[in-house]
């Protein structure tokens, strides 16, 4: 994916870097935010990430202006600890996802998946289909291979967003900002406990497990 | 500032002015006596030379001129009236009679008659009746020196009294002014001892209730209050010092272990180690300016309605699964319909929290219950548990940072979470505490309405 990376921060800046690169990403960098919204307008990348506090032109405003322009290449929002209401504004002012740092570069990794291959709303379904498992969101039913399973709620939104980012890693924090709807880390493994009953419920008489667990990153629904 | 202006400040400048005020008043009062004795004597004086010389007149009625002259002699000889003088003269001004000695005034009152009598021949002043009778003039007269005895005496008595009272006066206001500065004095030593650095320092208190004294009191109170405050910033700065020396060191540790690492596998455990150490201390630190954060924001709380009771049972479905993978019983009974307003990630974290700790403080297969109740004013949330509760002197500083107790030192933590509880409790205008004891149960209450007061509800604990 061609990403910018827009931070003034240089040591940051470069382990952001390095850790997309390794990733397979190609890293543009603007070093503040006049240079950064002009790099971004040229257009031609998959993802920007974004850093909050920029000299010259802070990231809230850069988002702004971009998305009045018109542009609507997926925004991933960067900002130092604090802020409760930050993650609210990043979201109103039109960025896509918000981290907040420190983080671990698989996290960031993770998102920045996410986000490129963000798949374009469609608001009349209601069905998710992957492999032999199908999920209703309307009827809230789950069935494996045409038998009905019964899940908790938890246990189905955690379903529906797996499963709507199959392929892709869902991390921890992913799952309870998106599931929970949390922005904090309760020090009680609920994902793990929740991703532990869906599968006992989902593999009840097959063999084959359609969630995989990506050691130090997060999970992932096997396409 | 002018001087009055000045000494009206000061003790003994306001005393001082005072007794002046006094002083004056009286030197009035006493110009006001003497003027009405002296006026009364004169009075008195007039009255008996008219009633003498009437006196005269009747014993000699028949007498005539003769006559009074006889009752004069007979007065004189008898010395019966001795502060009287008499005269009496024939139409050519020749003594017929009296051992007054002095030019003869004209018929009516004179004031002020020079005269001398034939006893020692000395000047007197008296009061003089002149009334003319058949072929003279007879004149009684009365000495002043009484009068005038009486009036110096007056004026003796008033300028005594009121040098007395200017000087008791100015004693007094010098007085007055040396014990107010001595008892201010005490007030003063005691700022200056904790300016120098000793804030333990209070006013001393001598139990009399009196305006001083009470002022102390209120003094000392606040010192307290800032002393409380002050210690537990320290507390927290020493404690934030001492939770991450002890992490930082270990981290140190690990990086030198890490780069004298005998292998590259050996080198990737010391290296995970450290990126762990790390997190913690970032989780640490997170959660502290998350504290201070809310802490910051109780009046700019993003608050909505939501419905608390759902709130709850989904918090409960959340942590069920860890609850049930521990054996735990988890009970969950839950009052329908319960609104709050608030905001409800904050709210989440704050159950979040107190459940955490249940499960993290309590023996595996520790019941724990949740409980949901309403009263016409908040909401009550109880979480309790049956495990191994906490001393009766650990309960006061739970709510506080960095608390550790008993059940909760063998298990990972920085002593943050109850803190935080009571942090989203206070910042959403309700309260948390501990309901009970042995067995564990804290109790939050919110208010079902938003109140406006929430200012006051300054949290004790920093």
């Amino acid at each position: 994916m061609r990403i910018l990376l827009i931070e003034d921060d240089l040591q940051t800046s470069r382990y952001i870097t390095d850790g997309l690169a390794a990733a397979g990403h190609d890293v543009t960098v603007g070093c503040d935010g006049p240079t950064g919204l002009a790099q971004a307008r040229t257009g031609g990348f998959d993802a920007i990430v974004l850093d909050r506090m920029l000299p010259g032109l802070d990231g809230l405003a850069l988002v702004q202006t971009l998305r009045a322009a018109g542009n609507t290449t997926p925004v991933l929002m960067l900002t130092a600890i604090g802020g409760i209401a930050d993650r609210v504004d990043g979201l109103d002012a039109g960025a896509d996802d918000y981290l907040v740092k420190p983080f671990a570069m698989p996290e960031l990794a993770a998102r920045i998946h996410a986000l490129g291959r963000r798949p374009a709303p469609r608001a009349l379904e209601h069905r998710l289909a992957v492999g032999d498992i199908e999920l209703d969101l309307l009827r809230r039913t789950v069935s494996r291979a045409g038998q009905r399973i019964v899940l908790q709620p938890r246990e189905f939104a955690l379903l529906a967003e797996l499963m709507r980012h199959a392929g892709r890693v869902m991390t921890r924090t992913m799952l309870l900002e998106r599931v929970w709807d949390f922005d904090f880390d309760p020090r009680t493994n609920i994902v793990e406990t929740h991703v532990s009953r869906l599968r006992t419920k989902l593999n009840d008489g097959f063999t084959n497990d359609p969630i995989t667990t990506v050691r130090g990153a997060g999970y992932v629904f096997n396409p | 500032m002018t001087w009055p202006a000045r000494a009206w400040r000061s003790t003994t400048g306001l005393v001082s002015m005072v007794t002046l005020a006094f002083v004056l008043l009286a030197l009035a009062m006493g110009r006001i006596a003497y003027d009405v004795t002296h006026e009364a004597l004169e009075r008195q004086l007039d009255h008996r030379i008219a009633a003498e010389t009437a006196a005269l007149l009747v014993e000699a009625r028949d007498g005539g001129r003769a006559g009074i002259a006889q009752a004069v002699q007979r007065r004189l000889a008898s010395r019966a009236t001795a502060s009287l003088d008499y005269l009496l003269v024939d139409d050519a001004g020749r003594t017929l009679a009296g051992n007054l000695q002095a030019r003869v005034p004209p018929v009516g009152y004179e004031e002020f008659l020079l005269y001398h009598t034939a006893q020692d021949g000395r000047d007197r002043i008296a009061q003089a009746l002149t009334t003319r009778v058949d072929g003279g003039m007879l004149v009684v007269a009365a000495d002043r020196a009484d009068l005038y005895e009486i009036d110096r005496t007056l004026t003796t008595l008033i300028f005594t009294v009121t040098t007395l009272m200017l000087l008791a006066g100015v004693t007094g206001a010098i007085l007055i002014g040396w014990v107010t500065r001595r008892r201010l004095a005490r007030i003063d030593s005691t700022a200056q001892a904790i300016i120098a650095g000793d804030l333990s320092r209070r006013i001393r208190r001598d139990g009399s209730d009196s305006e001083f004294d009470r002022l102390a009191g209120t003094l000392n109170e606040m010192l307290n209050r800032i002393a409380t405050l002050m210690d537990n910033v320290r507390q927290v700065s020493t404690d934030i010092a001492h939770d991450l020396r002890t992490p930082l060191t270990r981290l140190s540790h690990q990086l030198e272990r890490a780069s004298n690492a005998t292998g590259p596998e050996d080198s990737q455990a010391q290296l995970a180690a450290a990126r762990t150490e790390a997190a913690n201390l970032l989780d640490l630190f997170a959660a502290l300016l998350r504290i201070a954060e809310v802490e910051g924001m109780s009046e700019r709380l993003a608050r909505a309605r939501l419905d608390f009771t759902a709130l709850v049972l989904q918090m409960a479905d959340t942590y069920r699964p860890a609850m049930e993978e521990d054996g735990r019983l988890f009970q969950v009974d839950v009052q329908h319909g319960v609104e709050v307003e608030g905001d409800k990630r904050l709210l989440s974290q704050m159950i979040a929290n107190l459940l955490d700790n249940a499960l993290r403080h309590t023996p595996n297969e520790t019941a724990v219950s949740l409980t949901l109740q309403a009263t016409a004013a908040d909401a009550i949330l109880i979480v309790a548990d049956k495990g191994p509760g906490v001393g009766a002197e650990e309960a006061p500083h739970l709510f506080q940072r960095f608390t550790r107790t008993e059940r909760s030192r063998s298990t990972p933590g920085h002593g943050l979470g109850l803190a935080m509880v009571a942090t989203v409790a206070s910042a959403h205008g309700g309260a948390a505490r501990i309901s009970c004891l042995q067995p564990f149960a804290v109790c939050i209450s919110l208010p079902r309405s938003a109140r406006r007061e929430i200012a006051r509800k300054v949290p004790d604990n920093l």
